[in-house]
């Protein structure tokens, strides 16, 4: 692992002042000061304390960061927050470098990529890059890591009964125009087969557990914890993908469900975003490609997104498993009992598969239409939307968010 | 009467850095703060402390000022003779005078009048008010500095936190504002107050002084009694925290790793009943046989002087700011040992962001 220090500081500028450190006024001086006198010594190999100072750094920006409302944290806080974990990382890769310090700086740039912004040339995404080559991936994977029912973790799953009268229209690769016509003007929800057949996802990339690990395995993620958002004991962890996999996934004794949602994973691991295209029908939109808000949706079956709206269209793409789905117009939110507190009024306090009809009588009087998404399937939700989604197995969505 | 410091030092601010070592930007353990003022004056009343800096206030004896150390070289600062009282952030020092209040902003070489305004006579009721309170109002980190407050409130005390208020009335009541994502309003919700509410929970139980950390915020009843309410993030309310019961169980299990085979996890099957925002007022024991005289707030941890003299701290601990001679976090109240041990009566209690601030007397001085 020699070369690991000579590798890594080839992602930083070869002297101090070629990467001067200018912040708004906003940065206290004090804080300028820590940063340069952690950047010296990194430069002049003083590791330990230079992880020491990156410490205080990340520490003190992290507060920021929870100052006020996360809109509100002004950026340079979360510039001077990415500057922590770069000089963190890279000091942690001096001298002897053992495998578990290369995935302490890895975990390092990721924490740097999630809640930080863009530095120096987007160098965290440049270090990870070196980073992830130094892991030893192990030599013995087991042989049939695939979803194989009997490694999975195991969940009763009730399986939907979709009612005949109300099925989601299923449309081929309709031509442009006439899905603009007949379904985004129109607000009508529809599954739009063989649109994603092409994604590498679906080929010479094809997504298994296997090469989830392999591309993306010492990668740190939010996971959801607890069933759906809504529940009083749901919680946030951060967590490595191949933990996540390992606890949740193929399931070791854990009781909770755990589910990578909502996730720009794909801004965070750009070979992942190698594999899959923005479908064409986004153009109809108005916004360029850097406003699709991408996210992915990993998990295992039993995962429940509540009853819920959104502001933007969203084109749902099934890439691993099965998901059943309800959805109501937003003519029915009357009908639908959205929380009264700002955060979640976009959310139904219904729980739809076994409402309860006493507390929400209205709830029955709402007309829906329901589905079960295979894998190829793309679901066009129009915007704001009512949508209630439930894996019914181990399952890898992509969602488009777009205006 | 000796202060000592300690907690965070990353800028020399409880003891001065030494050039050619390797600095210890944590202190541990208590240090005596002896060496820290080289200006004529023995005698500190007080002291504050920002992020990066500290303030030791001087206005015990016949000449009064400030001096400021940690950021620069540690200053008698000048403009601070006859002051009375001072506040200290990140980016401003203020001072108060007889007749005014002047802020300084903090440059890295050196400071300029920000802000000066004039007390009015009127209004000065001849108890001098505590910084941040002036007469009508208080005075803020920011422009406009000056905010003025109701007169009905009858304030005799303010503590600001990072983001919201804590103001003690003359009878007993305690009201907060600002922003109250973390439950530091103590209102039972998580909503902001633009205008000082007062805190339903404590009514009836008159109040005799309040503190203001980062997110969280405490109060000592007439009687002795310590609340605490706001974030729990790490154990700062003094209530069970997940993050910490986490991070111990696994160390724990990185011990036992090492040691070949675990035995079973050692926290299964204790309570669940899990803290992380606290949005009331709590009764916090922290020491069974006595009652609470003093209490002050870091940005994430907190400390208590007890009526026998004893120090307990609890809460974010990994630059040193509890004391214990550990990087430890703590959710629960310990004693300093370091003082109790020592022999000494600990009589003043002062936290800054990371670290804390005490003075203490020998117990062998205290009359019996």
């Amino acid at each position: 692992m020699a070369h690991v220090w000579r590798d890594v500081m080839a992602v930083l500028p070869s002297s101090e002042t070629e990467s001067p450190l200018v912040f708004g006024e906003v940065v206290e001086p004090s804080v300028l000061a820590m940063l340069e006198l952690c950047r010296k010594e990194l430069y002049s190999s003083l590791n330990s304390s230079c992880i020491e100072k990156a410490q205080v750094i990340l520490d003190y920006s992290w507060e920021k960061l929870n100052t006020g409302t996360w809109r509100d944290v002004d950026k340079e806080w979360r510039r001077v927050y990415s500057y922590g974990c770069l000089f963190k990382a890279v000091g942690t890769c001096h001298g002897e470098t053992s495998q578990d310090k290369v995935q302490d700086a890895i975990k390092t740039c990721d924490l740097g990529l999630l809640m930080g912004a863009s530095i120096m040339d987007n160098a965290l995404q440049r270090l990870i890059v070196v980073l992830k080559n130094k892991v030893m991936v192990p030599s013995e994977v087991e042989d049939s890591e695939q979803p194989c029912p009997k490694k999975l973790r195991k969940e009763f799953i009730l399986r939907p009964i979709i009612n005949p009268a109300l099925p989601v229209q299923r449309v081929r690769c309709p031509a442009l125009e006439s899905f603009r016509s007949e379904f985004l003007e129109s607000e009508m929800p529809v599954i739009l087969e063989g649109i994603i057949d092409h994604w590498p996802a679906f080929r010479e990339h094809t997504w298994s557990i296997e090469y989830l690990r392999a591309v993306a395995g010492c990668r740190t993620v939010p996971v959801e914890l607890g069933s759906r958002y809504t529940d009083e004991e749901w919680s946030q962890k951060l967590l490595t993908v191949n933990q996540f996999i390992d606890h949740y996934i193929m399931g070791q004794g854990e009781a909770t469900t755990g589910y990578l949602a909502q996730h720009q994973l794909f801004d965070q691991v750009p070979e992942l975003k190698e594999d899959i295209r923005i479908p064409d029908y986004c153009c109809l939109g108005e916004g360029d490609d850097d406003d699709i808000t991408i996210n992915a949706w990993f998990g295992p079956g039993g995962t429940i997104s509540p009853l819920h709206q959104d502001p933007e269209q969203n084109f749902l793409a099934q890439v691993v498993g099965r998901k059943y789905i309800r959805l109501y117009r937003p003519e029915e939110s009357e009908n639908l009992y959205p929380h009264q507190f700002e955060l979640l009024h976009n959310t139904s306090r219904v729980d739809v598969e076994n409402p309860d009809v006493v507390q929400f009588p209205d709830f029955l009087n709402a007309s829906y239409q329901e589905c079960v998404l295979e894998p190829g399937d793309v679901l066009f939700i129009p915007k704001q939307h009512w949508h209630y989604v439930r894996s019914l197995e181990l399952s890898f969505s992509v969602s488009f968010w777009w205006s | 009467m000796n202060w000592f410091g300690f907690g965070f030092n990353g800028f020399g601010q409880i003891t001065p850095q030494r050039k050619d070592e390797e600095q210890d930007i944590r202190l541990l353990s208590p240090v005596a703060l002896d060496s820290l003022c080289t200006c004529a004056e023995t005698e500190t009343h007080k002291i504050v402390a920002s992020w990066s800096r500290s303030v030791v206030i001087h206005t015990a004896g016949e000449r009064r000022c400030v001096c400021l150390h940690g950021g620069e070289s540690s200053v008698m600062v000048s403009e601070s003779e006859g002051c009375e009282d001072a506040l200290l952030t990140e980016s401003c020092l203020t001072l108060s005078f007889t007749h005014t209040v002047q802020c300084w902003s903090l440059h890295r070489n050196g400071r300029a009048l920000a802000w000066s305004g004039e007390l009015s006579t009127a209004e000065n009721t001849g108890t001098a008010l505590p910084l941040p309170l002036v007469p009508g109002g208080y005075i803020a980190s920011k422009p406009p500095f000056f905010q003025p407050l109701s007169r009905h409130l009858q304030a005799v005390s303010l503590a600001l936190g990072t983001e919201h208020a804590v103001l003690l009335t003359a009878s007993g009541t305690v009201y907060t504002w600002g922003h109250g994502s973390h439950g530091q309003l103590g209102h039972g919700t998580l909503v902001s107050e633009d205008e000082p509410r007062a805190v339903e929970a404590l009514w009836g139980v008159p109040m005799k002084s309040v503190a203001a950390g980062g997110w969280h915020s405490a109060c000592i009843s007439a009687g002795g009694d310590l609340y605490v309410w706001g974030w729990n993030e790490s154990g700062q309310i003094g209530l069970p925290s997940k993050g910490l019961r986490e991070e111990r169980q696994r160390e724990q299990e990185m011990i036992e790793k090492d040691k070949l085979k675990g035995g079973k996890k050692e926290d299964e099957g204790t309570s669940d009943v899990f803290i992380s925002i606290q949005a009331f007022p709590a009764l916090v024991d922290v020491s069974e046989a006595a009652e609470i005289n003093k209490v002050s707030c870091g940005s994430r941890h907190t400390a208590a002087i007890t009526s026998t003299g004893d120090l307990y701290t609890w809460g974010w601990g990994l630059y040193g700011q509890l004391g214990h001679g550990s990087r430890c976090s703590s959710d629960e109240p310990k004693i300093v040992e370091f003082f109790s041990d020592g022999r000494m009566s600990v009589e003043d209690v002062i936290c800054g962001l990371w670290n804390t601030f005490v003075s203490a007397v020998s117990r062998d001085q205290v009359a019996p």
